[in-house]
C-alpha cells in the first residue's frame, strides 16, 4: 500500500521559536527526513496538516509557513487543553529542536488563490489564528508574486503586544510600501505605541472599499462574530467574505466523518470556505 | 444479470462447498452465537448456518473491522523507526449476505473510495472478497423491525453479488453474476447444473423477492433532503424524537452503512500502535474540542445528525440515503428509538 493518506512522513523539528510572552505559542520549523517527501510535499496558503507523535497522536494544524520558502514547513501551535493539557500540542510543546515527529499533508483547500488574483486583499486576523493569513500575506509579498494582486490592507490584533505573532516580520511590513498594515492591541503597555483598540472597530476606521475587493477573516469567534457585521455595513458580498472553519478532525481526508457539517466535510471541503457557502450548511458548528 | 447457467448443491452438502472455498482463501460466514448470528471467518465447515434471518452485527467488519492498526511503533530510547502495518490478503468469500447489506458496501464503496481520496484498506480488502448474495426466506416474514423495501431493495434482489444464493427445498441455488462469480462457479467441481426448472424457480423468486414484505412509505431521495434541511432547526420534533436515547451508540455500531472512526495511539509496555476504532457520532465527546467547545451537547443534536447525515447530507454528497432499512439499529436500541418512524414522522412535521 504506497501511498497510504494514512502514515505520516517523518520530518524534525529544524526551528522552534518562542512567539509570545506566555510562552505557550512556539513556531515549529520542520525539515523532510526524505527528499521525495519535500518534493511532495506541493501546498498552497490557508492548507493544513496533521502533526503526529506517536504514542500521543495527530493534531490538524494550518500551514503557517508559505510555499515561497522552499527546504522547510512552518507550524504555530497553541499548547491547547482547556481542561487537560492537549495531548498531542503539549507534548509538542515539550519537544527539543532536533527531534522527529510526523506530518501528513497538506491537507484540505487553500485560499482561493485564482479567485484573489487581481482584486484588492483585506486579510483580518485576531489573536493566534492569524497563521495561515502569514502564509497568505507572505505568498503574495513574494516578488514573483506581488504584481499578480492588488492592494493588500492587513488588520491585525491581539490580546496586548506580548500576544502578537511574528513580531520582526510585522515590523517588515510596516516598512514597506506595497502593504497596508494596521497592527492594534485590545490593551497597550508602557512600551506600546502602536494603536489600541478592538479589530471590529479597526476595521470600521479604516474602512476599505468593497470594490474589487475580498476581506479574508480568521480569529476567535468573538472577532468574527463582532467583525462581519462591519464587512457587511461597508458592502462586501458574502462571496467576496472568506473564513477557515474550525472543527474536530481525526482522519484530514474527508473519511472519518468527525468534522461533518451538512454535507461538507470540513477537512476536505474546506477549511477556507466563503460566508456565502456557510450560509448553506446547517448551523452546526 | 448475465444468463450464466445456474448451478446447485444440495444444503445438506455445503460442507463440501465451504471446504473448496476454504482451499481457496478464507471463508466468511454466518454462525450461531449466543444472542444471534453473526459472520465469522468459518474454521469448521459444520459452523456454517445459514437458517438465520440476518445477523446482529453488519458486515461491514470484514472490510472495516472495528478496530485495526495502521502503523506498530516502539517508544523510548530502543524506539525502531514505525511500521506500517502491510495488509497481506488472502481471496475472501463473504458468504450468505442478504441483498439489503450487499447495497449497503455499495454505498460504503462511494464514501471509502469511489468519492474523494481511496481509503486504501477498505479497497484493498473489497477488491480481495467475492461477495455471494443471499436471499431471505420468502416463506417467513420479514422481521417487524426492517424496511428495506422502503429504500428500494427487494428481499431478493442479486445486484451487488457476485454469487447470489436462492433456497429451494433442501437445495441451494447459485447464480454467477458478475465474470468473476461465474469463473469461480465454474471450478466448482462438486456443485451440479441446475435444471430448466431450477431456472424459473431462481427468476420467479428474485421477481417475488420485489413484492412488498417489510416496513414501507413512499421515499424519494431528493424530497426527504430537502425535508431535512427545511425542518433541521425544528427543535421540538429533534426532541421528541431522541427521548429517552442514551447516547449509547449501539444503532451505529451495528449499522452496515455508518462509517465514523476515531484514529488513536495506545501503547502498553512500550509497544504502541497507531490504530483506527470505530466510532459513533452519538457520543458526547464526537465533537468536543480541545478548548472545551462542543457543537453538539445535546442529545437531539447528535441524533439530527446521525438522521440527517443518512437521509440529507449523503443524498447531497453522494446521491444516495446511506441507510439500506436493514432495522437492526430498531432491533439494537435499549429504547427502542426506531430510525423509520423518525423518518416518516419528518414526511409529517
Ligand atoms: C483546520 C484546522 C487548523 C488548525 N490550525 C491550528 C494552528 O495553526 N495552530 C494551533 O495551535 N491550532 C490549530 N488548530 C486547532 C488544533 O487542531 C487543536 O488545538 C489540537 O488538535 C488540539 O490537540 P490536542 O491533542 O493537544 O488536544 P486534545 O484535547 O487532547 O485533543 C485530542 C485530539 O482531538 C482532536 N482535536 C481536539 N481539538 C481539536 C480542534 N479544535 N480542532 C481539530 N481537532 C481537534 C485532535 O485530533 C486531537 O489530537 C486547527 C484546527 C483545525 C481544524
Ligand atoms: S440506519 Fe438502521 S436501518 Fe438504516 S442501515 Fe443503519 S442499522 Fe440499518
Ligand atoms: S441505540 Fe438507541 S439509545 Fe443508543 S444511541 Fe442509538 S438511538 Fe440512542
Ligand atoms: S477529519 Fe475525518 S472526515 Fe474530516
Amino acid at each position: 500500500m504506497s501511498n497510504n493518506p494514512y502514515i505520516p512522513m517523518p520530518v524534525k523539528i529544524d526551528k522552534i521559536i518562542n512567539e509570545v510572552d506566555t510562552n505557550d505559542i512556539k513556531t515549529f520549523r520542520l525539515t523532510f527526513l526524505n527528499k521525495e517527501d519535500e518534493e511532495k510535499f506541493k501546498y498552497l496558503p490557508g492548507q493544513f496538516s496533521e502533526l503526529s507523535i506517536y504514542g500521543k497522536g495527530e493534531s490538524p494544524i494550518g500551514i503557517a509557513s508559505s510555499p515561497t520558502e522552499p527546504g522547510y514547513v512552518e507550524f504555530t501551535v497553541q499548547r491547547a487543553g482547556a481542561i487537560v493539557p492537549g495531548l498531542v500540542t503539549a507534548s509538542l510543546h515539550d519537544l527539543d529542536e532536533g527531534a522527529q515527529i510526523g506530518l501528513r499533508g497538506p491537507l484540505g483547500k487553500s485560499w482561493p488563490i485564482e479567485f484573489l488574483e487581481k482584486k484588492n486583499i483585506v486579510v483580518v486576523g485576531g489573536g493566534f489564528a492569524f497563521t495561515t493569513l502569514r502564509s497568505l500575506i507572505n505568498y503574495m509579498l513574494h516578488k514573483d508574486n506581488r504584481s499578480r494582486f492588488g492592494e493588500i490592507t492587513v488588520v491585525y490584533g491581539a490580546r496586548n503586544p506580548g500576544l502578537l505573532l511574528y513580531k520582526e516580520e510585522l515590523a517588515a511590513w510596516e516598512n514597506r510600501d506595497d502593504i497596508k498594515t494596521i497592527i492594534t492591541v485590545d490593551k497597550g503597555n508602557d512600551t506600546w505605541k502602536g494603536r489600541e483598540g478592538f479589530v471590529p472597530a479597526v476595521c470600521k476606521d479604516v474602512a476599505p472599499s468593497p470594490q474589487n475587493a475580498v476581506a479574508v477573516i480568521c480569529g476567535p469567534p468573538v472577532m468574527i462574530k463582532f467583525t462581519l457585521p462591519v464587512f457587511y455595513d461597508l458592502k462586501f458580498a458574502k462571496e467576496n467574505i472568506l473564513t477557515s472553519l474550525e472543527m474536530r478532525m481525526k482522519c484530514g481526508i474527508g473519511k472519518c466523518g468527525r468534522c461533518n457539517v451538512g454535507s461538507k466535510y470540513v477537512c476536505n471541503d474546506g477549511p477556507v470556505f466563503s460566508m456565502a457557502e456557510l450560509e448553506e450548511l446547517p448551523r452546526d458548528f | 444479470m448475465s444468463d450464466s447457467a445456474l448451478k446447485k448443491i444440495a444444503i445438506d452438502k455445503i460442507n463440501d462447498l465451504a471446504a473448496a472455498l476454504m482451499q481457496k482463501g478464507t471463508l466468511i460466514a454466518p454462525v450461531r452465537e449466543e444472542k444471534g448470528s453473526n459472520f465469522r471467518e468459518i474454521k469448521n465447515p459444520q459452523d456454517i448456518y445459514l437458517d438465520y434471518d440476518n445477523t446482529l452485527l453488519s458486515p461491514k467488519n470484514i472490510f472495516f473491522p472495528q478496530m485495526e492498526d495502521f502503523v506498530n511503533y516502539q517508544l523510548g530510547k530502543d524506539a525502531t523507526p514505525a511500521k506500517p502495518v502491510e495488509l497481506n490478503l488472502k481471496p475472501a468469500f463473504l458468504f450468505g449476505v442478504r441483498p439489503c447489506d450487499v447495497r449497503s458496501f455499495a454505498i460504503m464503496d462511494t464514501h471509502f473510495y469511489a468519492v474523494g481520496i481511496i481509503d486504501p484498506y477498505w479497497k484493498a480488502r473489497r477488491d480481495a472478497t467475492t461477495i455471494i448474495g443471499y436471499a431471505f426466506d420468502l416463506s417467513k416474514p420479514a422481521d417487524p423491525a426492517d424496511f428495506y423495501n422502503t429504500l428500494g431493495i427487494g428481499a431478493a434482489d442479486p445486484e451487488g453479488s457476485d454469487i447470489f444464493m436462492v433456497k429451494k427445498d433442501k437445495e441451494l441455488l447459485l447464480k454467477g453474476i458478475t465474470p468473476q462469480g461465474e469463473a469461480l462457479l465454474n471450478g466448482l467441481t462438486m456443485l451440479a447444473a441446475g435444471n430448466a426448472a431450477d431456472e424459473k424457480y431462481f427468476t420467479e423468486y428474485v421477481k417475488k423477492g420485489k413484492e412488498p414484505r417489510t416496513r414501507m412509505m413512499c421515499l424519494d431521495d431528493k424530497t426527504i433532503a430537502k425535508k431535512y434541511e427545511q425542518i433541521f432547526e425544528n427543535t421540538e420534533y429533534w426532541t421528541r424524537m431522541a427521548d429517552g436515547c442514551l447516547s449509547c451508540g449501539i444503532c451505529t455500531f451495528v449499522c452496515p452503512t455508518c462509517y465514523c472512526f476515531d484514529i488513536c495511539d495506545e501503547d502498553i509496555f512500550r509497544q504502541g500502535a497507531r490504530r483506527r476504532i470505530w466510532d459513533a457520532c452519538m457520543f458526547t465527546d464526537f465533537t468536543l474540542e480541545a478548548s472545551g467547545h462542543n457543537p453538539r451537547t445535546k442529545v437531539y443534536q447528535r441524533l439530527r445528525q446521525k438522521v440527517c447525515h443518512k437521509y440529507s447530507f449523503s443524498v447531497r454528497k453522494y446521491d444516495v440515503i446511506s441507510c439500506v432499512g436493514c432495522g437492526r439499529c430498531t432491533r439494537s436500541c435499549p429504547v427502542n428509538i426506531d430510525i423509520y418512524s423518525i423518518v416518516s414522522e419528518a414526511m409529517k412535521a
